[in-house]
């Protein structure tokens, strides 16, 4: 009885375990099936899975066998010492641990002889990342018929402008939402309970149907299609999240500091500063990571905002014209993808530490 | 105290330079212009409008909008007037939220006149009429293109835009070298390439490649291929009232022409079945063409741009060729169905107007025709400017034509033209509906 526990803790924390390695595994098949096929060329992905690239059994080619000139292939032919019709040869004929498959049209095929053995398709390429950070390559024909092949745009600039918008897109309303959120917590003025569930109700706004009535008032005010008419956007969509949450974390701060603090003579300002603000990083950085992310992988505010201005590309539209006016090349996807996907991965790692405890902010109440 | 005053007076004129940087600029005083000689794009030749800047977008980016720059470099050279495109993939909806809120670039290229003509009709765009002059425009476009540049607009018809890059869709590719191995002649008629179809499927193969599927656009394939047997089976004025809304796609010259389609659209003609074909992205539907164990296909019906996704490498002429969808009956001809870029202004500003005044000349295309990707619809535009001998022969094709009418579904009401006629004839073709059910569904989206 007693040795059985170590046994059963074992098996159940193995069950728990498998079942999550399970699930995680599950999660990132898609991801690793980009990822496999960022490695592929176009004509490779649409003819075989990526899946293929394991070891796995499957009718392999051994050798060719051309009918000679002038046989009738409307008849039984000879080919590798076995007589068959088209038709048999098209559905596949064993011979021994052999195959004979005809393949192709009757007046220009052939018959294939495979083999049933383990193969792994193993043509890797690194074009589409090329492609991808260099700018795809192009041909077009000169005035004196030579043709010539130039390269595309490519993505360094787009890169740049996409931190411009998302550095000061999360900076901004983080700032203003911590003085709200202290406000709220901590300060008493007349009004503090409706604004504050305005602010909330806030968040249930569809930013979709403030786009237009936005870029009307950006138009007016001759601020349209700047950096700064992105940050305004994002940071008015990004506030009443920002202030609710970070509301949540600072209010639960303890009272005793805020009350010694006030005894010995501090303004609202030096208790914010001094106290507040380095009480609350965990939740200012995983609000930083929310915002950053969100506008980071943003396409439709930048889009409406930035997007008609010339050289300002954000990396999610530079994205979407990667593969081309006709969407021809929607093999560079994947190599893209991964791409613009180092930074933010970057930044969450490099943040996740204050993550989770950022996340429980304010949920528990004790 | 006078340093209070001093600090009083001192806001009081921020804050008055700040209201009026925010108000409306004010309105320069109307100098006298020398008495204007010549166009507006000859004004502009001379260096009248130096220095202007046009704002330009469209749907076109990456390789056609750097094709597109080094051809207005050429225009931007010769009047000092700055040009500004700046393409986008979301461009219908980019384009309705910006001018919605006023704030449309200088001059839009749409690649519909079904987008176009909701603007025209809210009387946001400028009407060219009062610019240029009919009889000068048709040297270099035929009349029916002019015709269907003017659209209904407030007040009456307006000329709404300039026709610049047209596409042709009457066309079928095929593999040239093993369909020349295989020793097959390219249809004439309707009955030759039925009689080729059969003969393709006696050897063993399927003739034709089908795919429809386009993401949230699925489904205009297939309202091609109707537009392209209505053009074959029924009249004109058939046609162009079908395409109006006055003909119902219930009667039954319409239904004939979904049926006529059908009949191809079986599962031994079509690689992958008729179940394959809605989901069969159109991107990826010519590469068995292409097949490197010999063509799984024989013929893909698609508009001179598909070329753009066939595989790398392969040659026009060698690997790959293309012939005239073949008339179904002799009695209407051969009609080319084709669609193509109207660009419009939404200012009346004298360098945009020079802008599209350009546009109306097809000498302005060459250097994009020399590149390869642009086919000119302008009658002064020559065929030995073309790079390659495909567009070549799709701007020939285009120009023998017996007649020659815009794709139908561009032309409809954005809820048919690009909403009903795409999602019903998909419903129809994966088999999730009858052909009667979704013909009625389309007319009943019609809007009143």
């Amino acid at each position: 009885m007693y040795a059985d526990k170590p046994l059963n803790k074992f098996l159940s924390s193995l069950a728990v375990n498998g079942v999550l390695a399970l699930i995680c595994l599950l999660w990132t098949i898609p991801t690793i099936g980009l990822l496999v096929s960022s490695f592929r060329d176009r004509l490779d992905i649409n003819s075989t899975g990526w899946w293929t690239i394991f070891p796995h059994q499957d009718w392999v080619k051994v050798a060719e066998l051309r009918p000679e000139e002038g046989v009738d292939r409307n008849t039984p032919m000879t080919l590798g010492g076995v007589t068959h019709t088209f038709e048999e040869f098209r559905d596949g004929v064993q011979v021994g641990n052999q195959r004979y498959k005809w393949i192709g049209n009757r007046r220009i095929g052939y018959v294939q002889v495979q083999e049933y053995r383990w193969t792994a398709n193993t043509d890797f390429t690194l074009e589409n990342y090329r492609q991808v950070l260099a700018g795809g390559n192009y041909t077009a024909t000169l005035k004196d018929g030579t043709t010539v092949t130039e390269l595309g745009d490519d993505m360094s600039g787009s890169f740049l402008n996409s931190l411009a918008v998302a550095i000061p897109s999360t900076v901004i309303p983080i700032a203003l939402a911590a003085f709200a959120a202290y406000g709220f917590a901590w300060m008493r003025f007349p009004g503090r309970k409706m604004l504050f569930i305005l602010v909330v109700a806030l968040l249930v706004v569809p930013l979709q149907v403030a786009l237009v009535p936005i870029l009307r008032d950006f138009v007016t005010l001759g601020i349209n299609g700047t950096f700064l008419a992105v940050w305004l956007a994002h940071t008015g969509f990004g506030l009443p999240l920002a202030t609710y949450l970070l509301y949540n974390y600072i209010s639960e701060l303890p009272r005793d500091i805020f009350e010694s603090a006030f005894i010995d003579g501090a303004s609202h300002f030096t208790i914010f500063a001094q106290l507040v603000l380095p009480l609350a990083v965990p939740a200012l950085a995983s609000f930083a990571i929310f915002q950053f992310l969100w506008v980071w992988n943003d396409y439709l505010v930048g889009l409406i905002f930035i997007g008609a201005t010339p050289g300002s590309q954000l990396v999610t539209m530079r994205l979407a014209e990667i593969v081309g006016s006709r969407g021809q090349d929607w093999h560079l996807l994947t190599a893209g993808a991964f791409i613009t996907m180092l930074l933010p991965l970057t930044v969450f790692f490099s943040l996740q530490r204050f993550f989770v405890r950022g996340l429980l902010a304010g949920s528990v109440k004790g | 105290m006078s340093k209070k005053l001093f600090n009083l007076v001192s806001v009081l004129v921020l804050t008055a330079l700040i209201l009026a940087a925010c108000g409306p600029a004010a309105t320069p005083a109307p100098t006298e212009p020398a008495q204007p000689t010549g166009t507006i794009l000859e004004r502009a030749m001379a260096g009248e409008f130096k220095g202007a800047v046009v704002t330009a977008t469209g749907p076109f980016v990456d390789q056609d909008a750097q094709k597109f720059e080094a051809m207005i470099k050429e225009f931007e050279d010769q009047t000092g007037i700055d040009v500004q495109y700046q393409g986008s993939k979301e461009f219908e909806a980019s384009i309705k939220a910006a001018v919605t809120a006023g704030n449309a670039p200088d001059i839009v290229d749409f690649p519909q006149p079904g987008l176009l003509s909701t603007f025209v009709a809210q009387g946001k765009v400028t009407d060219l009429g009062q610019f240029f002059d009919r009889a000068t425009l048709e040297q270099t476009y035929n009349p029916s293109w002019l015709d269907m540049a003017m659209l209904q607009g407030p007040n009456g018809k307006i000329m709404a835009g300039v026709w610049e890059r047209v596409n042709g869709k009457s066309l079928v590719w095929y593999p040239k070298k093993a369909w020349d191995e295989a020793g097959y002649k390219i249809p004439a008629t309707w009955d030759e390439m039925k009689a080729l179809m059969d003969q393709m499927v006696a050897d063993g193969s399927t003739p034709w490649c089908v795919g429809i599927e386009s993401g949230a656009a699925t489904g205009w394939v297939a309202t091609d291929w109707m537009e392209e047997i209505m053009l074959r089976t029924t009249s004109l004025e058939n046609y162009d009232k079908w395409v109006a809304g006055t003909l119902p796609f219930s009667s039954p010259e319409v239904k004939n022409a979904a049926e006529v389609m059908s009949d191809i659209w079986q599962d031994k003609y079509v690689y992958g079945g008729q179940a394959g074909i809605v989901k069969t992205s159109f991107s990826d539907a010519p590469l068995p063409l292409f097949d490197a164990d010999g063509p799984k296909c024989w013929m893909h019906k698609q508009g001179n741009f598909v070329t753009s996704f066939f595989p790398e490498g392969s040659q026009a002429g060698v690997d790959y060729d293309f012939f005239y969808f073949p008339p179904l009956d002799a009695a209407y001809g051969k009609p080319v169905l084709v669609a193509g870029d109207i660009w419009a202004a939404f200012t009346d500003e004298p360098a945009a107007i020079a802008v599209l005044e350009w546009f109306t000349h097809g000498s302005h295309l060459k250097s994009w025709m020399q590149a390869g990707g642009a086919i000119a619809p302008h009658k002064d535009a020559d065929l030995s400017w073309y790079g390659n001998d495909i567009e070549r022969g799709v701007a020939k094709i285009i120009q023998e034509a017996t007649s020659v009418r815009f794709d139908g579904s561009d032309l409809m009401p954005g809820q048919v033209g690009a909403g009903s006629f795409w999602k019903e004839m998909s419903s129809y073709v994966a088999g999730a509906e009858d052909l009667d059910t979704a013909l009625k569904n389309i007319d009943a989206s019609w809007p009143k």
